[in-house]
């Protein structure tokens, strides 16, 4: 009897799993939405709320802005000199700066920086939120009337999302001069061939996804670590499980995203 | 005022925003705004820019009858140079492709109405429009012409080159098969070389028999003694001929006493020459005297008429002169 009811009590929580777990996107996608019209909304930005969006875009960005592009410029050198000499040695030189435009610009630097920014703020802002939460903080601020996500939440995921579209857009600028100087060297004579195959690649389906992933690569490392840390979607609350929920449901996303831009792009 | 609020905690203390107040905060995020939105609308522009948004245009569109490889948004070039990108791709009502192009106005010059347009597929890379302009004094092509485009297929090269690949592997097939001359002529050309390393080598693969071969051997023999005797004799005919003895110290003798002889002759010419002068004094003397005798003979013949004269006179007045009437009878 015990044991049948045990097996019962197990079959439960199996049955119960996809549940929680469709429950837990559920509280991101209402809590992202949630955010979204927080954002949009004048009532929100009160002069606290201002400040501390400010400090938190500042903060989140400012300190890795310069490194991250140091990087992404070592990346985007790498990169271009093996795909040149690559073409040149197969003699399809001239499709090589249309494939370093492809590969970097539009595939792996905003994948990048949205996951340089998600480990370098977004998932430690989601688990300081969690913490917050943990130790009751969130009932002090609603005991004074304070809305915990507009004062703590809203600012962290704006900062990450400032933060994600900043970082793509100076590496993506700071890779297509690099890439131009590698193969064309310090001369102006190249900038109309450049400048021609940047519009041809960037055709107006191909600049419009490159836009939408940006932007939701931006809401999602943004968004789903603090959803993870002030929902508690599953686990026990803690500041590990947090962390870890964000980073998993966030690649998840990532890896949605960019498999769906690849198909939008390529197919 | 809310981060006065909260409880300090190790994770807080973790996150970016945490740490000392920032100097100026507010302001340098405010340029950090500024930057991101400057960044981001130069990005659009240059964009905006790169598709050609702020670059007038003009129409062209080219009639094909098949739009395989035709895709919206690649060029069109002239001389290798990008002058149009095609923007539109429709079927006509007539069923012929209509392939809109826009070419931008600076470059539309390179067009004129005597322009051919061609549409070439290779086999590596895509399909190429391509724009050639033969007579460049001709009037420009006008905005919204229509031009038949020539099609020009590397694939459909394809079978053609196939089957001739399929004749030249029957031909090499042919030419390998077991009774095929190649072969046969492998064969021989082992035996001749089997032959060329024999005891008789080239020369008995030359003439066929041994027989043969030893002749030439014996003849190359006798050659070479025949040789050896010429060359006895010529040295024999050196000896005698520019020997101590020899004919040529002979001939250089008699070519001495020559020279003597000749300087005899020479001095007796000369002598002849001086009598020879001699001579023509006497000559001319001669004739000198000759002319003398001439006047001497005028004179004696002038005196003689005068005597003459004086004879015929004395006779006139002789009175023994005869007289010269004649009387007839």
């Amino acid at each position: 009897m015990t044991a049948v009811s045990r097996g019962l009590r197990r079959l439960g929580h199996t049955g119960r799993a996809p549940l929680r777990w469709l429950a837990g996107w559920w509280r991101i996608i209402f809590f992202g939405a949630s955010l979204l019209v927080l954002a949009i909304s004048p009532a929100s930005w009160r002069a606290d709320v201002r400040r501390s969006v400010m400090r938190h875009i500042y903060l989140d960005t400012a300190p890795i802005l310069w490194w991250f592009t140091v990087l992404s410029a070592l990346l985007t050198l790498v990169i271009t000199r093996i795909v040149v000499v690559t073409a040149l040695s197969y003699g399809l030189s001239r499709y090589a700066l249309e494939m370093v435009i492809r590969v970097l610009v539009l595939e792996l630097i905003p994948l990048t920086a949205a996951l340089f920014v998600a480990l370098r703020c977004t998932i430690p802002n989601g688990a300081a939120v969690a913490e917050m939460r943990r130790i009751g903080h969130f009932e002090h601020l609603l005991e004074k009337g304070v809305d915990p996500v507009v004062t703590e939440a809203l600012p962290r995921a704006l900062a990450g999302i400032f933060a994600t579209i900043t970082l793509a857009a100076l590496s993506c600028v700071v890779a297509l001069v690099l890439a131009y100087l590698a193969v064309y060297g310090w001369t102006p004579a190249g900038v109309a061939q450049y400048t021609r195959v940047f519009g041809h690649v960037f055709h107006p389906t191909v600049a419009l996804i490159f836009v939408l992933k940006t932007l939701f690569f931006s809401l999602a490392v943004s968004i789903i670590p603090m959803a993870s840390g002030l929902y508690d979607v599953e686990g026990d609350g803690s500041r590990e499980s947090a962390a870890l929920q964000g980073l998993v449901r966030m690649f998840a996303v990532l890896l949605l995203l960019e498999a769906a831009s690849l198909a939008g792009n390529y197919s | 005022m809310a981060m006065q609020d909260k409880p300090q905690t190790p994770v807080q203390s973790s996150e970016p925003a945490a740490g000392r107040p920032v100097r100026h905060l507010e302001l340098k995020a405010a340029l950090l705004l500024v930057f991101t939105a400057l960044l981001v609308t130069g990005s659009a522009l240059y964009l905006l820019y790169a598709r050609g948004f702020f670059e007038p245009t003009q129409k062209l569109v080219l009639v094909a009858d098949d739009s395989e490889g035709v895709v919206v948004g690649m060029d069109m070039t002239f001389s290798g140079f990008p002058i149009g990108t095609v923007r539109r791709v429709e079927l006509a009502a007539t069923g012929d492709v209509h392939i809109v192009i826009d070419v931008a106005t600076k470059d539309a010059h390179w067009l004129r109405t005597s322009s051919v347009f061609t549409l070439v597929r290779g086999l590596v890379g895509g399909t190429a429009i391509r724009a050639f302009s033969g007579i460049l004094t001709d009037p420009p092509l006008p905005d919204g012409a229509m031009r038949p485009v020539l099609r020009g297929d590397a694939t459909a090269e394809l079978p053609r080159v196939l089957v001739s690949a399929r004749e030249l592997l029957d031909n090499l097939g042919a030419l390998t098969a077991e009774e095929a001359a190649l072969r046969t002529s492998l064969a021989n050309l082992q035996e001749i070389t089997g032959k060329l390393k024999g005891p008789r080598g080239a020369l008995g693969l030359a003439f066929g028999s041994d027989a043969d071969a030893a002749k030439v051997v014996a003849a190359l023999d006798r050659t070479n003694a025949l040789l050896a005797r010429m060359d006895a004799l010529v040295a024999k005919a050196d000896a005698q001929v520019f020997g101590s003895e020899g004919m040529v110290r002979d001939a250089r003798g008699t070519i001495h006493q020559l020279n003597q002889l000749l300087g005899d002759a020479r001095a007796s010419l000369r002598s002849v020459d001086a009598v020879l002068g001699e001579a023509q004094g006497i000559g001319a003397n001669v004739r000198g005297a000759t002319s003398d005798l001439g006047s001497l003979r005028a004179e004696v013949e002038a005196n003689l008429r005068k005597i003459e004269g004086m004879i015929d006179e004395l006779n006139r007045k002789w009175p023994f002169a005869r007289d010269r009437e004649v009387k007839l009878p």
